[in-house]
């Protein structure tokens, strides 16, 4: 193996300089960068999905005077999700569809160079749920992009240059890309969006230096194509882990069902470098009328612990086996050492869709926190921590009720409790600051035929703010991963759909659907700072130093899922029928947008006189 | 609220198609007991319909046309279709449905069997819609007595 697993671990700490085009060593390029808090050289900012930095110039003491530094329109007015990458004196800078990406020169805030994709508009009638892109990658000289039409391209980061390409889907069978591609020591890995499409579910792994494809492994069929093991491939069964055995999916659906039956894989990937093994969620099973697919149609709705160079599944574990709510898996997999029940974890946490905040050991699989991490959440009563099952209430399973019955009042709504929008762990407290939707539904299934390139959907939901609360549609919490308390919780009117940034400074940064970016305390929450910015934010927040000053930037402009009603003009209330419900108010906020802003404290700075 | 159907005899609505439209706001009440009939669609008391309508209806849930246009069809990031039901014609709604418009985000639906079988019924659904004569939601067969229990 060409790298020292024990010398990648953590490396060098805190690198003075941030240039990334370093010689050879056990590091990578990337690893090197991200060793570095001046960078934010990754969309988590590191491997662990962390979203925390040891930055700490703004801090509680002073966030209260943060102040534009600069803005720049990306030309595009869609939903943008997720964030820049900055490594060295360069940030670059991707939009929604059609996917431009910009090198930003920091001195100046000049263009280094730009690529502008031409991709069929074919793809965009087959996106769910808005045109996002949740950003780029960075690693080997190249920045990656996996743009909507399922092409992952890698481009040299000095020149925008196209390096090489390789192709992930077929969109006219509606598959497409969402997701950022995830770098992982000499890998590219890339997933698959398209559920609502009857998508089958998988992960690709590139070669870092050739797009050479080197594993693909699926959510759903055989055992060789899913890449398991069935005498090592483990499961959490009657408290403790066993083997899944042979054919442990197709055993769970009727005929030839898992072709066609989801689990897509369009979340945020984390990487264990000691370990090897890569974390990701798939996505709900198609259709969402779980009458027309009896059994648990494993492993949709599933944590994957895959081993970064085979493949190889190491562990699953199913949150929501036989899916009735499109309780997606794909949130991401926090990677964190905690304390649970006294003992020290290697351990990951990861908040559902389905409102469940899940802490399992990462090293094994084991599960070893379930809890509700909003009060609201009534669908199941609790996760049987034996068999690591949910209890469903009956009173909220449109498979129980069937099709063509609307199922009222179930929490959370098919958004789930969190959606996408990335959580951060705050080292220094070892709680997490999580977005949260806030949100209940009625969901009424129904009967669907396939067809490839057709939507595959087969429900109809209302969605309306969780009744008998503050009345908003979401909250903003710390959470404790080792005993599975919600610890603080502030009200926000609308879902927070922006992923978090925790700092050293003991503040927490989020974006607000009506356009707010907030400074909170960690400790409880409390609102030290907050700009409006032009459109609502569904975007993460992200730090960097540079020139010897700190910055902290996001994008605003709403759309996605929760902020979709936007571009059209609800007005009427529906007589609880819902168009998008409670979202509509937004349309009283905020309207699309499409720029991304950047903060820095008052004060001399290099960026601001353009010379050092 | 405007209730413009309440104040309207059904016959009236059976006189002139574009009339209505041009009269009636898409209006989520409908009046109870009463039945109109036009030459695309026979509905009951606003939610209770032929079973052509009904057709109609199940192929609109279908192909998820509400994730754009919306579960009441008055526009989320396509168009309201209450508005564009006010003009288009039979022809024009064929094309579009089968050529769609990608650059905008609708997609074409010549590979449905189902939207090949009903393209007709869902003109005459969504025509029912934007007269304001159908409600928003779920339908029932006109003739099943079980309708007003189960309506929402």
């Amino acid at each position: 193996m060409k790298y020292e697993r024990s010398s990648i671990l953590f490396g060098a700490a805190m690198l003075a300089l941030a240039g990334y085009a370093g010689t050879a060593s056990a590091q990578t390029d990337l690893e090197r960068a991200m060793s570095s808090s001046s960078n934010w050289a990754s969309q988590a900012g590191d491997y662990a999905n962390h979203r925390y930095s040891q930055l700490k110039q703004i801090n509680a003491s002073n966030v209260g005077q943060l102040q534009v530094a600069w803005t720049m329109s990306t030309g595009v007015l869609r939903g943008h999700e997720g964030s820049p990458i900055v490594i060295g004196d360069t940030m670059y800078v991707h939009s929604p569809f059609p996917n431009n990406v910009y090198a930003v020169n920091l001195k100046d805030q000049s263009f280094k160079w730009k690529y502008e994709p031409k991709q069929d508009t074919d793809v965009v009638p087959v996106m769910c749920c808005d045109t996002v892109n949740r950003g780029l990658a960075f690693g080997d000289g190249k920045i990656f992009l996996q743009q909507a039409d399922t092409t992952l391209v890698a481009l040299d980061a000095n020149t925008g240059k196209v390096v090489w390409t390789a192709k992930n889907g077929d969109p006219k069978k509606g598959e497409t890309n969402t997701n950022a591609p995830h770098v992982f020591k000499d890998k590219v890995l890339t997933g698959i969006s398209g559920g609502e499409f009857g998508v089958r579910g998988r992960v690709v792994a590139y070669d870092i230096k050739t797009g050479k494809q080197v594993w693909k492994g699926y959510s759903t069929g055989p055992d060789n194509e899913m890449l398991f093991d069935p005498a090592k491939t483990m499961t959490w069964t009657d408290g403790k882990m066993a083997p899944v055995g042979k054919d442990s999916s197709l055993k769970t659906w009727q005929g030839d069902q898992w072709k066609i039956g989801g689990g897509t894989t369009w979340g945020w990937y984390s990487y264990d470098p000691k370990l090897n093994l890569v974390y990701y969620g798939s996505g709900n099973p198609s259709t969402w009328n779980p009458a027309q697919r009896p059994g648990d149609n494993k492993w949709s709705m599933t944590i994957f612990a895959r081993d970064l160079d085979t493949g190889v599944a190491k562990w699953v574990y199913q949150m929501t086996p036989h899916d009735e709510w499109d309780y997606d898996g794909v949130n991401e997999v926090i990677l964190l050492d905690t304390t649970v029940n006294g003992k020290q974890v290697p351990a990951l946490a990861h908040f559902d869709r389905n409102g469940f905040g899940y802490t399992l050991n990462r090293a094994t699989g084991e599960l070893l926190v379930a809890e509700k991490y909003d009060p609201k959440v009534n669908w199941a009563t609790k996760v049987d921590m034996k068999t690591g099952r949910p209890l469903v209430d009956k009173k909220y399973s449109p498979q129980t009720t069937g099709p063509d019955v609307n199922v009222k009042g179930i929490c959370p709504a098919a958004l789930g409790s969190k959606d996408q929008q990335p959580a951060s762990y705050d080292v220094k407290s070892g709680l997490i600051m999580v977005p949260t939707n806030h949100v209940c539904m009625t969901y009424e299934p129904f009967q669907v035929e396939y067809t490839a390139g057709q939507p595959y959907v087969g429900a109809t939901l209302t969605m309306f703010p969780a009744p008998e609360s503050h009345g908003g549609m979401g909250n903003f919490i710390a959470w404790d991963p080792g005993k599975g308390k919600i610890v603080w919780s502030k009200p926000e009117r609308f879902s927070v759909w922006s992923g978090a940034l925790t700092t050293a400074g003991d503040i927490v940064f989020y974006g607000t659907l009506e356009g707010y970016v907030k400074a909170v305390s960690t400790k409880d929450g409390s609102e030290l700072w907050k700009f409006k910015t032009p459109s609502g934010i569904i975007g993460n927040v992200f730090t960097y130093q540079y020139d010897g000053k700190q910055f902290v930037g996001v994008y605003s402009g709403i759309g996605g899922w929760a902020g979709i009603g936007m571009a059209a003009g609800l007005t009427k209330d529906t007589d609880g029928l819902g168009a998008v419900g409670g979202y509509k108010d937004l349309a009283k906020f905020t309207t699309l947008g499409g720029s991304l802003f950047v903060f820095s404290l008052p004060g001399s700075s290099a960026t601001k006189t353009a010379s050092r | 609220m405007r209730r413009g159907l309440t104040t309207l005899p059904a016959l009236a609505l059976l006189v002139s198609l574009s009339l209505c439209s041009a009269t009636l706001s898409a209006d989520t009440t409908a009046p109870a007991g009463k039945t109109v009939t036009t030459p695309l669609y026979t509905v009951k008391d606003g939610n209770k319909v032929d079973a052509n309508t009904l057709a109609g209806w199940k192929t609109w849930r279908a192909m998820a046309c509400d994730r754009c246009h919306g579960p009441t069809q008055e526009g989320l990031v396509g168009p309201s279709l209450i508005e564009a039901f006010k003009t288009i014609t039979k022809e024009k709604f064929h094309n579009q449905l089968m050529k769609g418009s990608p650059e905008k985000g609708m997609p074409p639906f010549a590979t449905s069997d189902m939207i090949n079988k009903n393209w007709e019924y869902l003109y005459g659904y969504l025509k029912g819609r934007s007269d304001g004569n159908i409600l928003p939601g779920h339908l029932y067969p006109i003739d099943d007595s079980s309708a007003n229990t189960n309506a929402k």
